[in-house]
């Protein structure tokens, strides 16, 4: 599975793994994953430990998923990235948007 | 028969419509009324043919959807009607059906060769008969579905080609039209480059300096394209018109906010070089690491510090720009991150560090941009670039820059000359609550129409107000932002300080007179706290390279003037615009 959701029993937490590349093949399916989210504040938390690669397009999801979850409002943290996907999570300044860990 | 040269001038009927059309070709006519009675009550539409001869013609003018054909036929066999019909029929798949009494192996083979698709022997099994036909049939409709599908395909790719093309020329008239071609820029950039979303812009500024942006669309093919117009339209007009890259790109930033959708956004790094070509201002948003390469062979690197454009609304738009001291020689270089994303046969990344480590090694400046292409090609084997790799070199040379432009059209130009004056106090509680400058910028700006001067008033408002609050009031040690550690230590120590901050105040002052056909801005700026060592900090330029001791060194090479006095808590920086008079008339 490219993408798992995982929510917390309260529902509050909404965990989305990504497994191997995450990009625009994803695009669907990690749309998927938020769009019908009912916890109006819900805090996400996107786990890129299996993530091997990310492109733009990736980002771009990201700027869905924030928007989704209340735009400055939303409270979305990036987890286990790897020095690649840092960087360019980093190049774009994506720090400035995301809770980068 | 001419007609039938052309395969696809013969009209295919739909499948599925009417009934299955079967041509039958034999000269014994017992044999055709057995098989037209067989086929006409299983519900095909039959036509027939006495000889072989017939059976060509009635094939391009009934055009049958399938074939019965005896072997042995007077004036032509089957086996050469055959091979016509299966001429004739082009890449259509017409079913051809052998009805036999041979059964040597050897004629049979033959009727393959010639294009036959099955054999069916006498005496004709109704049952037999009919379960080939359909069997072939299903292959004929499959066959013809994979056509259409095929042909649909290609018409499309042909039609996405040709609109290809045409909006290529068309974009490349819009996105570039500007001063890519100015003898001290070289460049690479793939015609198609605009569909990977890739832009590089260059611009002459009115005032004889120069603008550059090289930026990326996210996404591929038209939805990255389509952006392009609408930013080379406002990097080129606003250029013209003498505004700032910071109002350029939070002009783009707002547009670019209404027209993409969320996902989609724009990497950019704009670059300003000053008149004097003294002074290289950057922005860097998502972009790789902007290189300059120093006359020593030195290369600094300067990463992208913003978020992209088109992500945020403007008002959360960070639009400082870095200020940097160049001189003649120093080059450039700005890339897409095809250029740090190409892959070697192997698969391996050029990476960055590969990209400095060439580009210091360098020994001779001038065969840089050609020895970094020809490295890049070596790298990814073949000596191919992708069309996603583009890449610029700036070479800063004053003598290029020396004569602005006599007459522009601008829609804007600074006012005339007033003598105003306007000051500001603020307190710990106004310190806390507002940041000064932006709306000290938009007097300024309301009051004398310096945008062509924004970037650099502001950071000379900039500096003079953090150093007064930073060092003044507050009292942190800028040699703490040396290193990482202390920098995000200095950080915490200012948001410490400013909240427990109970005395003091900043005033800040700004005069204007009018002076020759410009004027001369005078600020000043004054604080409550112990003031510092000033000559300490007067230290050259030269020596002091280091990225943020760089303030004062920094205001004394934009003001034309920079004094303190007491104990360092008041400094006045004077600033001239526009030309000035003669030396006696200037005062």
């Amino acid at each position: 599975m490219p993408l798992t959701i995982q929510r917390s029993e309260d529902g509050r937490v909404v965990t989305i793994t990504i497994t191997g590349r995450f990009d625009f093949d994803l695009h669907q399916e990690f749309r998927q994953a938020f769009e019908h989210a009912e916890e109006e504040d819900a805090r996400y938390v996107i786990d890129l430990a299996q993530a091997e690669y990310m492109d733009s397009s990736a980002l771009g999801m990201l700027l869905l998923l924030r928007e989704r979850a209340g735009g400055d409002r939303a409270d979305i943290a990036i987890v286990n990235c790897s020095p690649a996907i840092n960087k360019i999570l980093t190049i774009s300044n994506f720090h400035k948007l995301f809770k980068v860990a | 028969m001419a007609e039938g040269n052309n395969p696809h001038s013969l009209p295919t009927k739909l499948p599925g419509g009417a009934s299955t059309r079967v041509l039958i070709a034999d000269d014994d006519h017992v044999n055709r009324l057995i098989l037209k009675a067989i086929l006409t009550k299983e519900g095909y539409t039959v036509e027939v043919a006495e000889d072989g001869r017939e059976a060509v013609v009635k094939f391009g003018s009934w055009q049958p959807d399938l074939v019965l054909m005896d072997i042995m036929m007077p004036v032509l066999d089957g086996y050469e009607a055959a091979r016509q019909i299966k001429q004739l029929a082009g890449d259509r798949f017409v079913p051809v059906i052998f009805l036999t009494a041979l059964s040597d192996e050897a004629a049979l083979a033959r009727c393959v060769a010639v294009g036959g698709d099955d054999f069916l022997t006498k005496p004709y099994s109704r049952v037999i008969l009919k379960a080939k036909i359909d069997a072939l049939e299903r292959v004929r409709r499959l066959h013809y579905t994979l056509r259409q599908q095929r042909d649909e395909l290609a018409g499309h790719q042909r039609r996405l080609l040709q609109e290809h093309q045409v909006a290529e020329k068309v974009l490349a008239k819009i996105v570039h039209s500007g001063n890519l071609d100015a003898r001290q820029i070289k460049y690479l950039l793939s015609p198609m480059a605009i569909f990977n979303g890739d832009m590089l812009l260059a611009a002459r500024k009115p005032s004889g300096g120069l603008h550059v942006m090289l930026g990326d669309f996210t996404g591929h093919g038209l939805s990255a394209a389509i952006g392009t117009v609408p930013v080379a339209d406002i990097f080129y007009g606003m250029t013209d018109k003498g505004f700032s890259i910071g109002d350029i790109l939070a002009t783009i930033n707002d547009k670019l906010r209404v027209i993409l959708p969320t996902d989609l956004f724009f990497a950019a790094a704009l670059i300003e070089l000053d008149a004097t070509h003294t002074k290289l201002m950057l922005w860097n948003g998502g972009m790789p690491d902007v290189l300059i390469r120093r006359g020593d062979g030195r290369v600094d690197t300067l990463p992208s510090d913003h978020l992209p454009l088109g992500v945020v609304e403007s008002e959360q738009l960070d639009r400082g720009v870095l200020v940097i001291e160049i001189e003649a020689g120093d080059r450039i270089l700005a890339f897409s991150d095809g250029v740090i994303e190409a892959r070697s046969p192997e698969g391996r990344m050029f990476g960055l560090e590969r990209l400095v480590a060439r580009v210091t090694q360098e020994a001779e400046a001038e065969a840089l941009f050609d020895g970094l292409l020809r490295t890049l090609g070596d790298f990814v084997g073949g000596g191919e670039l992708g069309d996603d790799l583009s890449l610029i070199e700036i070479t800063c040379d004053p003598g290029w820059a020396s004569a602005p432009r006599a007459e522009v059209p601008r829609a804007f130009r600074p006012r005339a000359p007033m003598r105003w004056s306007l000051a500001i106090e603020l307190v710990p509680e106004a310190l806390r609550s507002i940041d000064p400058l932006p709306l000290v910028m938009h007097l300024l700006m309301d009051l004398q129409g310096l945008q062509e001067h924004r970037e650099q008033l502001y950071a000379v408002l900039m500096e003079l107000f953090s150093n007064a609050l930073d060092h003044g009031l507050l009292r942190l040690d800028s040699a703490l932002k040396q290193t990482p550690e202390g920098f995000i230590r200095y950080y915490e120590l200012r948001k410490q300080r400013l909240a427990g901050l109970d005395h003091g105040c900043i005033r800040l002052e700004i005069e204007h007179a009018p002076e020759g056909t410009g004027g001369l801005l005078r600020f000043t700026v004054e604080d409550d706290g112990a003031g510092f060592d000033y000559a300490e900090v007067f230290a050259p330029l030269q020596e002091n390279r280091s990225f943020f001791g760089r303030g004062i060194p920094l205001l004394r090479s934009i003001c034309d003037r920079l004094e303190y006095s007491g104990s360092g808590n008041h400094v006045q920086a004077l600033y001239r615009w526009g030309r000035h008079g003669p030396p006696d008339a200037a005062g």
